[in-house]
């Protein structure tokens, strides 16, 4: 039997940081009181309401039959590279060469293969880039890595 | 300040040439969103959101509602053409617009999307108009223990109207309410899960967390669905002109659909998509050719077109007056709103009257813009259902890590949007809402804060909570939110 198992597995993960964040919460910070609550007063009681949700979340799942979504791992992959590509780049390399390999790294997994269209697709993003953010909005980042 | 004095000061902010052209660019902008499916109004809003830094508080205002109600328009023409709803407010339109098109009357069915938008956010506003200065009169009255209250049952009303696993809801609003404790502790100056990273002590940034959610998880869930669907057929100018028959169909459904959003849109925790959905069952259930639902009867969409679109401006009445958003794309505003150093609250109609109507007179100027844009563009419109989202995902990823950077210029917070969105993804595809979890970050903090001032002063005494009429009125309905499907779900479980 296929169990349902996106939500045994969130519930669960959910009870758990729920918890975690309760003890945490409880460890470091002055609960107080109704009167003068501390700065762990709200997040014990929200870790220990999210605790018992996630609970409530996982126990049904195990008896529910569900199909798991299949997952995007290529797609995911690419989009986390290229954001944090250019998170790394911007400031070092400039955001002409950011823009170019993150539309690249991006474009790796579209449905259509190729590099002529991606290669355009990178040209027209960068200069849109250049004349959005540095033209227009007056960013101050460097453009190329010898423009500062 | 009178109502008719409002609106002529409104009218004289709402013209000048800078509000007008960031309204018509916000109202154009959202329609095109609304119409690309795989891009939603709260992707475009969070795009957006590091713009109005450059501009007054007034023009972000009116470019965001104009993203807002332009998404509403746009998302009818997906849904109609493709039965790709562009919009979560949109999917309604599928069940007998998607039908009419087969049957080769998409013209009718596009006329009746737009008029009734149209008429559904004229009489929005209206009701916002007689609303807000009666709300924002009662507001004063307000204490921390009734806007405590309030919230809470707003959050409650959010995840568990319409909601199919309202445990899952509710959690996403907890995690939400929980990364919103994140930062300095405002009463006590102590900063709360920062691990000693000096980042995060203003707290998660709202861009960082929006972007993640609604960018980057949208953009990777969509890139292998999106160009799934065959090219859209043409559609011309003169299949617009519906029949007599169908322009008498659709008045009864517009006033009714514009009531019931209206209604809906000014509660805190349901919108504009919950008020479709009503809408529809509401048609449904008064017609007289029920059989013909599903179908293509025009009155399907006329109703919740209507009813959305007119609950997307009501739902400005929570904001503006009490300071509490009522749904996520209304958070976002808030956020907007913020960050220009304005706190929406009772006072507001008062001390920014300049903000209020001119906002008020620009949602009417931007709907007239887009019904009279969008009868001639809908040739532009439809072409753009032809654009491959693969060459528009890479572009959204690039001005995604720009708009995070421009807040406050740290690249920490691209990889925060990186993190937040590989987990929102993964959110995602078990049917947890991001959204709600949006809803609660930006709900957390003035809960504690009104939860500590109503304990304060009732010295510790929970009791504040039912011995104030108003704070009971809410604790009773956030109880009877979360005790009614529970007793339901029993009396199923046991029958």
């Amino acid at each position: 039997m296929q169990r349902d198992y996106h939500d045994l597995l969130w519930g669960g993960i959910l009870a758990l940081f729920g918890l975690g964040v309760a003890g945490y919460a409880a460890q470091s910070y002055d609960f107080g009181d109704l009167r003068r609550m501390g700065p762990g007063f709200f997040p014990v009681i929200l870790g220990l309401i999210l605790a018992v949700l996630g609970i409530v979340i996982a126990i049904p799942a195990w008896w529910r039959q569900a199909q798991p979504e299949p997952i995007a791992w290529r797609e995911g992959v690419a989009v986390l590279a290229a954001l944090l590509f250019f998170g790394f780049s911007m400031t070092r390399l400039g955001i002409a060469p950011a823009t170019f390999v993150a539309v690249l790294i991006a474009s790796s997994v579209a449905a259509r293969r190729g590099l002529v269209w991606r290669l355009m697709l990178a040209v027209v993003v960068t200069a849109l880039t250049w004349a959005i953010f540095l033209g227009a909005l007056d960013m101050p980042i460097p453009l190329f890595p010898w423009s500062r | 300040m009178t109502t008719l004095e409002g609106l002529a000061h409104g009218l004289s902010v709402a013209l000048q040439p800078s509000i007008l052209i960031y309204s018509l660019f916000g109202a154009l902008l959202g329609t095109f969103v609304g119409v690309l499916p795989g891009i939603g109004a709260m992707a475009a809003i969070t795009l957006l959101l590091p713009i109005t830094y450059y501009i007054s508080s007034e023009a972000a205002l009116v470019m965001l509602a104009g993203v807002y109600y332009g998404a509403q328009y746009g998302g009818s023409v997906a849904s109609i053409l493709l039965r790709l709803p562009g919009t979560p407010q949109s999917a309604v339109t599928t069940l007998d617009g998607y039908p009419l098109a087969q049957q080769g009357r998409a013209g009718v069915a596009l006329f009746t999307a737009m008029i009734s938008s149209f008429a559904g956010s004229l009489l929005g506003i209206a009701i916002l108009v007689l609303m807000a200065g009666w709300l924002a009169s009662i507001a004063t009255q307000f204490g921390a223990a009734d806007y405590a209250a309030m919230m809470v049952m707003g959050l409650v009303a959010a995840s568990t109207i319409g909601s199919r696993q309202p445990a899952k809801s509710l959690a996403m609003v907890v995690v939400g309410l929980i990364l919103g404790t994140v930062g300095t502790d405002v009463n006590s100056g102590a900063p709360r899960f920062t691990f000693g990273q000096t980042q995060l002590l203003d707290g998660i940034n709202l861009v960082a967390l929006a972007m993640g959610l609604f960018g980057v998880a949208e953009v990777i869930a969509n890139i292998r669905k999106a160009d799934r669907h065959g090219p859209p057929n043409r559609v011309g100018l003169r299949e617009l002109i519906p029949a007599r028959d169908d322009l008498r169909r659709i008045c009864a459904p517009i006033l009714r659909g514009t009531t019931l959003g209206g209604f809906f849109g000014a509660l805190p925790g349901t919108g504009s998509t919950i008020s479709s959905f009503l809408s529809y069952a509401l048609e449904r259930r008064v017609s007289r050719r029920p059989q013909k639902f599903g179908h293509g009867a025009v009155e399907g969409i006329a109703g919740p077109e209507s009813a959305n679109n007119s609950a997307a401006i009501t739902a400005f009445v929570p904001t503006l007056t009490l300071g509490i958003p009522g749904d996520p794309i209304m958070a976002l505003m808030l956020g907007a709103l913020v960050i220009h150093g304005i706190q929406p609250g009772p006072m507001m109609l008062e001390a920014r009257p300049d903000m209020f109507w001119g906002l008020v007179v620009s949602f009417g100027i931007g709907n007239l813009f887009l019904l009279i844009l969008n009868l001639p563009l809908i040739g532009i419109w439809v072409s753009m259902l032809r654009i491959p989202f693969r060459w528009l995902y890479p572009a959204i990823i690039v001005f995604i890590c720009l708009g995070v950077y421009s807040v406050r210029g740290a690249s920490f917070d691209i990889v925060m949007v990186a993190a937040v969105g590989a987990i929102g993804y993964a959110l995602a595809l078990a049917a947890f809402s991001p959204a709600l979890l949006l809803l609660g970050f930006v709900l957390g903090p003035l809960i504690e804060t009104n939860l500590r001032r109503a304990l304060l002063v009732s010295r510790g005494d929970p009791m504040i909570f039912l011995e104030r009429p108003i704070a009971c009125g809410f604790v009773i309905a956030t109880l009877a939110l979360i005790l009614l499907p529970l007793a339901r779900r029993i009396r199923q479980g046991r029958g």
